[in-house]
């Protein structure tokens, strides 16, 4: 065992649920992943964005847990991710 | 989440002319209001590439604008002196000339109705996860971007 708890966070097997709505969710389906690796907003940004190119040239905004994604946030065992494209209500 | 009450906003389908009157008529107990504004968005037949839009399919991430819609509420409430709030907005579909959007404010004297009406409309357009897809009449379809 690996004394380093950063370390070991990188080992840990996460259940995230991501969601996606509008235009975002003609490409990403609802789903639920394990995965290891994602630690935080950001690795999950990478992740996403490497399992669905089209995202790239995209805005979006993530929510973690109901909550809009500012700046990079740890997240913990199990999330659920919503990935959205810019608002166009009214 | 407490003892805080979230409002549900949203209405299947086109608000109607009549839930309007309806909603207007409700406030004649209210003797204390001396001014209503009101802001209603309708569906506009736009024109994209010689393609008219027939309806906006609207959806959202419910919980997360009911939320957001929430805070909106208490901030407005806050800063102007209201004396009523009331906040509608469709999900599904809405065809061109259909209200999807019903915002209603109420003050003693109209000044401050005026401009929180106005404020939560542009407040919501910008903060609140909803979606609205422009159907043609040809059946293909692309997502409209707030301006």
């Amino acid at each position: 065992m690996i004394a380093s708890s950063q370390i070991k966070n990188k080992n840990i097997q996460m259940e995230i649920e991501i969601i996606s709505f509008g235009q975002i969710a003609e490409f990403i389906e609802h789903q639920k992943i394990d995965i290891s690796g994602i630690t935080d907003t950001e690795t999950f940004k990478q992740y996403i964005e490497n399992q669905f190119p089209a995202l790239k040239g995209m805005k979006y905004k993530l929510a973690l847990n109901k909550n809009i994604v500012q700046e990079n946030t740890a997240i913990k065992n199990p999330a659920t991710i919503a990935i959205m494209p810019p608002f166009s209500g009214g | 989440m407490g003892e805080k009450k979230v409002k549900n906003i949203f209405v299947n389908g086109a608000i109607t002319p009549a839930f309007i009157a309806d909603s207007i008529a409700k406030h004649s107990s209210k003797t204390a209001i001396g001014g209503h504004s009101i802001f209603m968005g309708q569906v506009r037949k736009d024109e994209i590439a010689g393609k008219f839009v027939a309806a906006i399919e609207y959806t959202a991430y419910e919980e997360l604008a009911l939320e957001k819609m929430h805070q909106i509420r208490e901030a407005i409430f806050e800063k102007y002196p209201l004396n009523c709030m009331h906040i509608y907005h469709s999900l599904g579909t809405v065809k061109t000339g259909e209200i999807c959007l019903f915002v209603f404010t109420s003050s003693a004297h109209r000044k401050p109705a005026i401009e929180a009406c106005s404020e939560v409309v542009d407040r919501l357009k910008a903060e609140l996860p909803i979606w609205g897809k422009e159907i043609f009449e040809d059946e293909t379809h692309q997502w409209k971007e707030n301006t």
